[in-house]
């Protein structure tokens, strides 16, 4: 049975700063855009692959402290950011890849998510960029 | 330009820090991550105000 367990030491680097001490949650997903190539004669939609789009989503605790959170992101908005996902702290191989997008873009930074009695946590997305991934 | 580590979550503090491809340099000394050597250099210039007068 395969199956991918996630306790407590998936890595996360943001601007090659590890980030991931502050991270509870990281999704990284690999899109390639589709493009439709349907013609006459035709009695079902076809697509093929146009660029690829692929995305970064990371939540994050919000730490206003040296070096946190806000330290890491504050001047990376706006900017093309290399950010990479390991799912262990282990050392990078074909069973513990490293996905790496370089050039991605960080469009927003939460400032705030404030509720009462809760703790501040913000979702930062990283678009594009080039896909790649290690495994040694 | 030289840079040292100022953040464990950058790597060991005080060894000198090597920028790959593609990284903010301008992000890490604002949040504090790395700092720049250069500035011994300018305490290097010498100041001609000393004992001028």
């Amino acid at each position: 049975m395969a199956t991918s367990t996630y306790l407590s030491n998936p890595v996360v680097t943001i601007n090659a700063v590890d980030m991931s001490d502050q991270c509870t949650s990281a999704v990284f997903t690999r899109m390639i855009e589709s493009l439709e190539s349907t013609a006459f004669g035709q009695t079902n939609r076809s697509y093929v692959g146009g660029l690829e789009n692929s995305t970064l989503t990371v939540t994050m605790y919000n730490s206003f402290a040296a070096t946190e959170t806000y330290a890491t992101l504050k001047a990376l908005v706006g900017t093309q950011v290399t950010v990479k996902v390991k799912p262990t702290s282990a050392a990078t191989s074909a069973t513990n890849p490293e996905s790496t997008l370089t050039a991605s873009y960080m469009e927003s930074l939460p400032i705030v998510n404030g509720q009462l009695g809760a703790l501040d946590t913000i979702d930062i997305t990283f678009t594009g960029g080039a896909y790649s991934v290690a495994i040694a | 330009m030289a840079y040292v580590i100022a953040s464990p979550r950058l790597g060991t503090v005080g060894d000198t820090y090597e920028p790959a491809d593609g990284v903010n340099i301008e992000a890490l000394i604002e949040g504090g991550f790395i700092k720049s050597t250069s500035k011994s250099t300018k305490s290097d210039k010498p100041s001609k105000d000393t004992n001028e007068e």
